[in-house]
């Protein structure tokens, strides 16, 4: 067994160059595996900090559709109680928006005018109340009073004023039916995409086996003399046979490693960039992460000494004459 | 598949006292290519003496080398029987094939056939590995063999930083490495010159007297055949004559 060992490593050792390249097809394999893996893995890990920043956009996307062209036009925000994740993250992103002015009250944010629940709404295009409290001491009447266009949105559904709310103001709900339908779109689209990277991630599987498989008959056939003399000398054929397995299983193994490294690296820099690394080292799964690494490294080998299967039958098959017969 | 050691030192030891090491009785080999039918060998028989030096004269094609796979168990043959120390080779499955390539034939190519990835002692390592020895017990032996082939001081050099006279040694050692009964060398010299050519065979007759191991050496170079004790000529697969070389008329002339 150690002989086969030695024998194999000192194979891949003189053919080095060719045995870099059967390891970098092993490696950008798996890599494209593992970074599946790892992507799906990060990507559920973060997956309620990914609902609230589209539940944020799509609120972007209402208040959008309500004002139009923010430009030129001043928003009303009104804040009761504490706000949630999701509610402070639209406020910044309502910060960003380029309204001329934002007149706040209750609350605090980054470019909001403090302001009086009398006097919030003047001249203001749309009013937004966050916040989570469920009964608000102020009347709409005074909120909305001075408004250029009476329309509300509210982050709470059953959310009750004091007095009697006046004519014609227009009042929407920011987390809706409509929010929670395309969200379920955006939710069905993700899957769907999943099952195509899966399938693809096969695909490239197949396509490293074939590969390894080629090298190694290419190795065989050119170490015909040598498989031939080891023969001579005494060789079993399941000796000979082990030898391309182990050599197979190194490199597998060799390619698997620095393919699973690569794959987890490349989703951890894009989705730390996404959404920041403290973040995402706190919400991953360590352990759900270590048990891929460890998957995706045996998966890796297991398949190559799969594709080393046929080449290794092939040069255990071979008539120790031939060793004499190739004379050069 | 358990092999019988038992039955088969048994038969050595019939094969020890029936003076014979290897026959060869009516043996036929076919190629078949395609569609045509090459008759390598069409009927040899051959006796070969325990201990004797037997050279194997042939001119190319003439089936040489096949009688050579045959006698060393590399091959089976179509038609007849080979016995090596009494065992009928064609009953023998690859466990025990290999066990007689390992222990009983020592063989020796033309070109060496060194595995270049490794130094000199590793590659008269390989067979002892092959028969179980351990490491430590290798390395000495092999220490021990390279320095009665004439290379003591080279154990850790690559074949390809040798001579080819050097290379050819470094395969004798390996072919001693197990001990064997039987030396089988094809064309030993060819790829040498002259002079490390007769050093070589030189060194044949010395282990064939100092350690009584069989020597068959096929060739079709004149002057390996003056040390040897039986020449066997061989043409279009028939064996045509065995002589000694005393009976032939060697010149020096005709040797060098």
């Amino acid at each position: 067994m150690s002989r086969a060992v030695q024998i194999a490593v000192q194979g891949i050792r003189i053919r080095l160059g060719r045995s870099l390249v059967t390891v970098s097809g092993v490696v950008l394999g798996i890599a494209f595996l593992m970074s599946n893996v790892a992507g799906q893995l990060i990507s559920s890990s973060l997956a309620r900090e990914k609902e609230v920043r589209q539940v944020v956009t799509l609120m972007e996307a209402l208040v959008r559709s309500e004002v139009g062209a923010a430009s030129g036009k001043t928003l009303a925000v009104a804040v009761y109680g504490a706000m949630d994740r999701t509610e402070q993250l639209f406020l910044n992103r309502l910060n960003a928006m380029p309204f001329d002015a934002i007149r706040i009250t209750g609350g605090q944010s980054a470019r909001g005018v403090p302001s009086t629940p009398q006097e919030v709404g003047a001249g203001a295009y749309l009013l937004v109340v966050l916040g989570q409290d469920g009964a608000v001491p102020h009347a709409l009447a005074d909120l909305t009073r001075g408004m250029a266009r009476v329309g509300l949105l509210d982050a709470v559904e059953g959310r009750t004023y004091a007095g009697q709310t006046p004519e014609g103001v227009k009042r929407d709900l920011l987390f809706g039916k409509e929010t929670l339908e395309q969200m379920a779109r955006m939710q069905a689209q993700a899957e769907q995409a999943r099952f195509r990277t899966i399938w693809v991630a096969v695909i490239s599987l197949f396509v490293t086996i074939i590969s390894i498989a080629n090298a190694l008959l290419m190795s065989v056939t050119e170490r015909i003399r040598e498989i031939g003399t080891m023969k001579c000398l005494g060789a079993l054929s399941s000796f000979i046979r082990r030898m391309f397995l182990i050599e197979s299983a190194f490199i597998g193994f060799a390619g698997s490693v620095a393919g699973t490294l690569l794959g987890a690296l490349i989703p951890i820099l894009i989705y730390g960039g996404m959404f920041g690394f403290d973040l995402l080292f706190q919400e991953l799964s360590y352990l759900r992460l270590t048990l891929s690494c460890v998957g995706c490294v045996a998966v890796g080998t297991l398949l190559s000494m799969v594709a080393a299967i046929y080449p290794a039958n092939f040069a255990a098959r071979m008539v120790p004459a031939s060793a004499l017969r190739s004379n050069v | 598949m358990a092999f019988n050691r038992e039955l088969f030192f048994e038969n050595a030891d019939a094969a020890a006292r029936s003076g014979f090491v290897i026959r060869a009785v009516e043996v036929r080999k076919v190629y078949r290519m395609g569609d045509t039918d090459t008759h390598a060998l069409r009927g040899a028989t051959v006796d070969i003496i325990r201990g004797e030096y037997l050279s194997i004269m042939g001119p190319s094609g003439s089936g040489k080398s096949t009688l050579f796979n045959m006698i060393g168990g590399l091959d089976k043959p179509t038609a007849g029987k080979v016995y090596i120390d009494q065992v009928d080779i064609a009953q023998l499955d690859p466990y025990e094939l290999a066990w007689l390539r390992c222990r009983k034939v020592g063989y020796i190519f033309q070109s060496y056939n060194l595995i270049q990835v490794m130094s000199c002692i590793e590659n008269v390592m390989l067979p002892m590995a092959f028969a179980g020895l351990d490491n430590e017990e290798a390395r000495e032996k092999a220490l021990h063999i390279l320095d009665l082939v004439g290379l003591g001081g080279r154990a850790l050099h690559k074949p390809s930083e040798m001579s080819g006279g050097q290379q050819q040694r470094v395969a004798i050692a390996r072919a001693l490495a197990n001990s064997p009964d039987i030396l089988l060398a094809d064309e030993p010299t060819g790829n040498l010159d002259l002079k490390t050519g007769e050093e070589i065979i030189l060194l044949f007759r010395k282990l064939c007297d100092d350690l009584g191991v069989t020597v068959i050496a096929a060739t079709h170079d004149l002057k390996m055949l003056k040390k040897s004790d039986r020449i066997m000529w061989i043409e279009d697969g028939l064996i045509s004559k065995v002589t000694t070389p005393d009976q032939m008329n060697l010149h020096e002339e005709e040797v060098h």
